[in-house]
């Protein structure tokens, strides 16, 4: 179990890091005259040098079910107790040999003079291996109880601005309950929270690269952790930039000024049209939308089809299909498809009609009864332990990964197991009756004091909510309903900051914390001062989504160009211009639909239903397309279970695939129509323009398409083709032509 | 590896697998009855006559349309030539019919059909003419009045109506209630169909228009099914701002048979006041307390507070769930010491109340049937509430699923009461296993076959400690018919219901009247027993969720078109006597109509005192057999008894044998008609060509006319084929599973 958990996302990143440690001989300075005869502490040296070289590592003698090779440490070296016993009294002591301490079996394997599955750990001249060797010739004493208790790390520097391609050596200092204070940087362990923009050695030196923008650089060590945040800046004046609309340009420009990146121009209207409908309907924008919105003289008329955007039915399909991802609203057996259905439409029609988030997620965490009545309920089918549910909830909803929690002290967090546990405690009341339909419990309040067992120490802990109490909770009170009020409180530090962050991560394909939804101390937001404004904002709207929407794409900061300057190619974070990215699966279906007026038919479902309304995964087995471009399986809480990277399938499909060859040349399509066309060339060329990019075609990309169309074509043996069919296949490659452009597939 | 025998093995045992599926889903569930499924319009307008269009199964010479209520009647429609139309009826509504939910039946071939909700509304009516399933083919729905439609599958079907800004249009939809299979999805949308307001609950829309003019509603099916099970009656009305929300009238669950409690006013004496959700604002009561409340807002809890004495003994009564609302009331009695609600005050727990216990086990869904597909339980509550000391309780009334959920309808109805001890009973059709993987959910009208033995599981929800037996009556039943109820035994929930059709009996029909009868006290009473029915048959009830309701009355009927496969009665009518702890053998007379695939039935028995007889197996080829019963192991008290024998058995059963006769004359005599109608072409062709030049046009005209003639009897003798190949098709045997009951055998245990 420990070893599935650590296989999921959170432990991916402490294994990610570990590993790195595997790769690295650790060379330490060589130990000083004297050194051998300071008393070597099992707990705050002993531990470090194992947990340094990744001896404790999940992969190595920490992995669940009995170590390697029969030695088994604490993962991350938590468990000072059970590692001693290990280590000294397990296997008859065999691990240590007092008598010729350099001849144990610890430090000969660890120096590669034994075969060691893990390789070489150690130097023998290593500061580590002298350690583990004075320990061993002190008489390898257990300390726990009389070492110096670790009270915090320090990071010297907290803070600093470094520029582009200069280095700065972090020192790490361990304080002690005693008062005493002590350079651990040797032993501490560090790591960039983005590696393209700094990386650091294990002594502590960071070297920064040529990417302006804020880094963070985590040192950890025995449950510890401390956060350098470095500003990059570029350096550049900043003269000028787009006047600002909103507290968003406030802080984004505020931000570019402070570290040097002038920002692109605002984009053009058809970008912003085509870039806006995309983002809040995921959809494309009409021939006639476009057109009535370029003639427009309104001096507000983005703010004008945002608001109308916002209203439409599109806007909550789009997102329902974001949200019922998240939520795993996924069919396994064809009794699902009922529980689905009513799920994602209660999730549709509750951002229809703009249910305060606070609200919705309430309904959610403490829905009652049965799923057509309360179609919340749905999520507890799929969700149905404790565990499960608050390591949904916490990742989904507060951005705080739990999982590692569960077994032991998460490694980057403060979240003890007490801490997880705790928090299970609110879903320990969930009662569970049989329903008339198969699969489908009817989900009750369970009357009685909620409690879950820490199943290291035994203790039956009361509902928490990370580190903050919950008054008494009585047993007539269903405690979903406390989770959910503390939630929404004011004070919450995650609740609405995941949600912002989430959000701005939609439009600006970066969140200000990355992932969305690994909030942490040790994983700062790039901008912390606008995703303050944020949170404070939406609070302040009565956490209105619509209106959290409305103030994002009204900024300029979301309407700058996607054309870099000579400064702002490098910048990945600072939202100096807007960052393309590919169509997803279902927006990009559904366009290639709007292009070639086809309609994908979805089992099912009526003739015209949308890709981004399709209420669960189940819809990906039938259509390829949807698969190749990366459309989840609503299995994880996770966004990036959706995948969004190109591959050379995707280019073939759109290229070659059966399905995009019978779109162009559906019947009634737009080619079939255009060919019959009696409208001018130039004409018919524009609506394909303006469906496609939301503009008009530049003078040469009409002379292109002009000249193409004006093409004859022959058959395979050289003779012209019927006019009609000629024409026909023409208007067919010219759509083949744009679907396949990147400024298609691309929102920018 | 797996070896190349293992894999032949594996494939063999996957081979039976597969074969055994397969006979097995080969054999059909119980013989057919007829059921009404279908009629459209599925309502009308009081006061007016309204066209209807019926359909079903197993529905052959229908005699008679009949309702519930003397106010709906019901003539064929005739065609031109003063012809029935095949399925078409004139309803006639009469101006005193009562507003709400009627049922219709049909008297058929095979007796009296399952029921079917036909409703009567003051709102002027329109049934769906044409497909509108897109915004271009929207119909047109006028304010104020009610459209009977079907849905289609995959599609969504649209209407529009003319609003004015600012006034309230109330638009609400009948499916479920009205026995549709319809979950329904409503949506209000501007004039472009663009949704505005979506209610996916089975709920109404409230809807004040945000513009004058042409507002779009659409309804479709949750997951977008269809067909004719799908109907729907959609209403738009316009209301004033504070007029109370109409809603359409329903089916009632099976489980509100156990309310309301006999004799219980028809409204509550007080209602509950808020504030009482903390303990310092409960509100006030004395018992006995009848009270009205609702769980408004979510996460609602009322808390009522009144004085008792150690030693008293209440019942604690609440109904919500029962009332058709999906809730789940939970009751917290407790004792108050200290100064008042306060810090010091302190409250101890004197008792907790949740659900009715079910009557009995219900399905739990699994591979095969294992219970019935009716649940008698309920989420509402009846307790005792046994005080145990002296001073202030308080009692706290919660939703257990109204956490979140703000719905003002979600009413309840709390009743404490000294102890008033009574029953409540429902009835269903009586169903088994009756193959591997059996999951059949099925209306079981009571039309019998001469020479049937049929049985209605019977269930009783007890009130305030009523331990007694309940014997169960029939009575009105028609000529031939008899039932004897196995009683339900003292503290016991469930009994069997035996009804008997003597193979002499003569077709008829009669509405019976059905009950209980317990000694409450020192004065006998009856309590009537609710019959439950499946709006749809449905054979795998994995694939869909049974739809069990109550039903209205209990027509009874036999039919002397088919006749039981086989009858199973004791040799002799008499009470058969047997000294406890002796063996008593009961000769058998097996009464065999049909052919059999197998030849054993197994028999178990029916009846307390009798129901742990080891299974014993009787032959289907034999005229006779025995049943012996081994007292002794029994051990049986002396007594009265009532007991039956049961099993299934697979029937080569054939259907409407009698329509194949019936359709070979048919085809005979097209045929004859047909030949003399070539002969009288032939003759007049002939004529015609010797005819003279002045007679000749009149000869070809009658040639020309003959020839029509011919044509059309050729065209009959067609039809007949057609029809006489489907009747054999029909009659052709096939392998029927159903349940063989034998008749009820009365025992005296000296």
């Amino acid at each position: 179990m420990a070893l599935i958990k650590h296989n999921l996302i959170p432990s991916h990143e402490a294994c990610k890091f570990l590993l790195s440690a595997l790769a690295f001989l650790i060379l330490f300075r060589p130990a000083a005259a004297g050194e051998e005869f300071r008393s070597v502490s099992f707990v705050n040296d002993v531990m470090p040098v194992l947990t340094k070289a990744g001896c404790n590592a999940g992969v190595c003698h920490a992995k669940a079910g009995g170590g390697q090779n029969g030695f088994q440490l604490s993962l991350l070296g938590f468990e000072f107790q059970d590692d001693y016993e290990h280590l000294v009294k397990e296997g008859r002591g065999r691990r240590l040999f007092p008598a010729a301490p350099e001849r144990s079996l610890l430090l000969m394997k660890a120096v590669g003079k034994m075969p060691h599955g893990g390789g070489v750990r150690l130097q023998t001249e290593s500061e580590g291996y002298a350690l583990l060797l004075n320990w061993i010739r002190q008489g390898a004493a257990y300390d726990a109880d009389t070492a110096p208790q670790l009270m915090s790390i320090e990071i010297q520097p907290n803070r600093g601005t470094v520029m582009r391609n200069a280095a700065q050596q972090l020192k790490a200092i361990a304080k002690y309950a005693d008062g005493s204070e002590r350079d651990v940087t040797g032993l501490a362990l560090f790591e960039s929270n983005d590696k393209s923009m700094a990386d650091v050695a294990d002594g502590g030196l960071v070297q920064i690269s040529d990417i302006p923008g804020k880094v963070a650089i985590m040192v950890r060590y025995q449950g510890k952790v401390a956060v350098f945040n470095a500003s990059v800046p570029l350096g550049v004046p900043v003269d000028s930039v787009p006047a600002s609309k909103n507290f968003v340009d406030d802080f984004v420009f505020g931000n570019l000024k402070e570290i040097g990146v002038p920002p692109s121009p605002v984009c053009d209207d058809a970008t912003f049209l085509r870039r806006v409908s995309l983002d809040i309907s995921g959809r494309l924008p009409t021939d006639a939308e476009a057109t009535a919105f370029l003639t427009s003289q309104d001096a507000d008329k983005r703010d004008q089809v945002i608001d109308r955007l916002l209203r439409s039915p599109e806007y909550a399909d789009f997102f329902a299909n974001k949200w019922t991802a998240m939520l795993k609203n996924r069919r396994d057996d064809a009794s699902d498809m009922t529980s689905n259905f009513a799920f994602y439409a209660w999730v549709r029609d509750s951002l229809l009609a703009n249910k305060p988030y606070d609200q919705l997620v309430r309904e959610l965490l403490a829905a009652t009864g049965t799923v057509i009545a309360n179609p919340p309920v749905a999520w507890y089918k799929r969700v149905k332990e404790p565990k499960q549910q608050l390591e949904d909830v916490a990742q989904l909803f507060l951005g705080v990964r739990m999982q590692c929690a569960q077994c032991h002290h998460h490694p980057f967090e403060r979240w003890s197991q007490n801490d997880y546990y705790s928090l299970s405690a609110f879903f320990t009341q969930v009662g569970r009756k049989p329903s008339a339909t198969r699969g489908e419990d009817l989900i009750f309040h369970k009357r009685g004091i909620a409690g879950a067992a820490n199943i290291k120490t035994g203790l039956t802990l009361k509902p928490a909510a990370l580190g903050d109490a919950i008054p008494a909770i009585a047993p007539d009170e269903d405690p979903r309903l406390k989770l959910a009020d503390w939630m929404s409180s004011p004070e919450n530090p995650f609740f609405a900051k995941a949600l912002v962050n989430r959000y701005w991560k939609h439009f600006f394909r970066r969140g200000l914390i990355e992932p969305e939804d690994d909030i942490r101390d040790t994983n700062p937001p790039t901008n912390p001062d606008l995703l303050a404004a944020l949170e404070q904002h939406f609070h302040a709207s009565g956490f209105d989504l619509k209106e959290l929407v409305r103030v994002i794409t009204r900024s300029h900061a979301y309407q700058l160009s996607s054309v870099p300057n000579q400064y702002n190619v490098a910048d990945q974070q600072n939202y100096s211009r807007y960052y393309p990215r590919r169509l997803q699966a279902e927006v990009m279906l559904d366009a290639i639909d709007d292009l070639t007026g086809a309609q994908t038919d979805f089992p099912n479902l009526p003739t015209g239903t949308r890709a981004i309304a399709l209420p669960d995964n189940s819809y990906n087995n039938a259509s390829p397309f949807l698969k190749v471009f990366g459309r989840p399986e609503n299995e994880s809480v996770c966004e990036c279970e959706r995948v969004q990277s190109s591959s050379l399938a995707q280019s073939l499909h759109l290229m070659n695939a059966g399905d995009i060859k019978a779109k162009l040349a559906t019947s009634s399509g737009r080619a079939d129509r255009l060919a019959k066309s009696e409208q001018p060339a130039e004409q018919r060329i524009r609506e394909l323009y303006m469906v496609a990019f939301s503009r008009e075609p530049r003078a040469d990309e009409l002379k292109v398409a002009l000249d193409y169309l004006a093409e004859s074509r022959v058959d395979a043996a050289g003779n012209p083709i019927d006019a009609q069919k000629a024409n026909t296949e023409n208007f067919q490659d010219l759509i083949w032509a744009l679907i396949n452009t990147k400024e298609f597939l691309f929102n920018h | 590896m797996i070896s190349a025998q293992t894999r032949n093995s594996h494939l063999a045992i996957f081979a039976m697998v597969v074969i055994a599926t397969t006979n097995a889903h080969a054999q059909s569930v119980c013989l057919p009855l007829p059921r009404l499924l279908t009629t459209i319009p599925m309502g009308g307008t009081v006061g007016t006559q309204v066209e209807i269009t019926i359909s079903g199964e197993n529905i052959e010479d229908v005699s008679e349309l009949m309702f519930t209520h003397p106010g709906l009647t019901a003539t064929p429609k005739l065609d031109v030539n003063g012809q029935p139309e095949a399925n078409k009826y004139i309803v006639t509504i009469a101006v005193d019919c009562p507003t709400g939910i009627h049922e219709a039946r049909l008297m058929t071939r095979l007796g009296i059909s399952s029921a079917r909700v036909f409703c009567v509304d003051t709102l002027p009516e329109v049934t769906q003419a044409a497909p509108n399933t897109t915004l271009a083919t929207a119909m047109e729905l006028k304010v104020n009045s009610i459209c009977n439609a079907v849905m289609t599958t995959k599609a969504v079907d649209h209407y529009w109506f003319e609003a004015v800004k600012g006034h309230r249009y109330i638009v609400n939809c009948a499916s479920r209630g009205i026995d549709s299979k319809l979950d329904a999805v409503l949506i209000i949308g501007d004039s472009a169909g663009r949704d505005l307001v979506v209610e996916r609950r089975g709920g109404t829309l409230d809807f004040t228009a945000p513009e004058d003019g042409r507002h779009v509603i659409k309804v479709h099916e949750l997951t977008f099914k269809g067909g004719p099970a799908f109907y729907y009656r959609l209403a738009v009305q316009e209301l004033n701002a504070d007029a109370a929300i109409p809603e359409f009238a329903s089916t009632k669950t099976v489980n509100s048979f156990s309310w309301p409690p006999a004799g219980l006013a028809a409204s509550a004496a007080s209602s509950e006041t808020e504030p009482n959700n903390e303990q310092a604002q409960a509100q006030k009561i004395s018992l006995p307390c009848d009270i009205a409340g609702n769980f408004f807002p979510a996460a609602d809890v009322d808390r009522f507070e009144f004085a008792a004495t150690k030693g008293d003994v209440w019942w604690v009564e609440v109904a919500s769930e029962r009332l058709g609302r999906p809730t789940d009331p939970a009751v917290l009695v407790q004792h108050v010491t200290g100064a008042g609600a306060g810090a010091d005050e302190k409250r101890t727990d004197v008792a907790e109340f949740t659900d009715i216990a079910s009557p009995m086990k219900p399905s739990s869904n699994g591979y095969a049937y294992d219970g019935p597909p009716y649940d008698g339980g309920s989420a509402d509550i009846i307790g005792k509430l046994e005080i145990k000391e002296d001073g202030v309780h308080r009692l706290q009334l919660t939703d257990l699923f109204g956490g979140t959920r703000n719905d003002v309808r979600n009413v309840y109805r709390l009743v404490i009461r000294k102890a008033a001890p009574d029953f409540a009973m429902a009835a269903w059709g009586l169903h088994m296993e009756l193959r591997n993987g059996d999951r059949n959910a099925l209306s079981k009208p009571l039309a019998l076959r001469a020479g049937a033995t049929t049985a209605l599981e019977v269930v009783a929800v007890r009130r305030d400690g009523f331990d007694g037996a309940i014997e169960l009556v029939m009575e009105g039943l028609p000529e031939g018919v008899t039932a004897q109820g196995l009683k339900i035994p003292a503290g016991q929930t469930r009994g069997i219901m035996l009804i008997t059709a003597d193979q002499n009996a003569p077709r008829a029909l009669a509405n019976v009247s059905f009950h209980g009868r317990a000694t409450l006290g020192e004065a006998a009473t009856t309590r009537p027993v609710h019959m439950a029915a499946m709006a749809w048959p449905i054979v795998d009830s994995w694939g869909e969720i049974p739809s069990p309701r109550l039903v209205t009355g209990l027509p009874v009927s036999v039919t002397t078109s088919e006749f039981a496969p086989v009858t199973i009665a004791a040799s002799e009518k008499k009470v058969w006597e047997v000294a406890a702890g002796e063996k008593l053998t009961i000769p058998l007379v097996h009464t065999r109509r049909s052919e059999f695939s197998g030849s054993t039935l197994q028999l178990r028995t029916f009846g307390a005192g009798f129901e742990q007889v080891p299974r014993f197996d009787v032959s289907l080829d034999a005229d006779q057999s025995e049943a012996v019963l081994d007292l002794a192991s029994l051990k049986t008290p002396p007594g009265d008894y009532l007991i039956a024998f049961y099993g299934s058995a697979v029937v080569k059963y054939r259907y409407n044998p009698e329509a194949v006769g019936v359709a070979e004359a048919a085809q005979k005599k097209a045929t004859e008609e047909a030949a003399v109608a070539t002969a009288e072409v032939e003759r007049l062709t002939a004529e015609a060509a010797a005819a003279a030049s002045d007679t000749k046009a009149a000869a070809d005209a009658a040639v020309a006319e003959a020839t029509v003639k011919r044509q059309t009897a050729d065209a009959a003798v067609a039809a007949a084929a057609a029809k006489f190949k489907a009747a054999n098709d029909q009659a052709m045997p096939k392998d029927t599973a159903d349940i063989v009951l034998s008749e009820p055998i009365a025992i005296r245990v000296k």
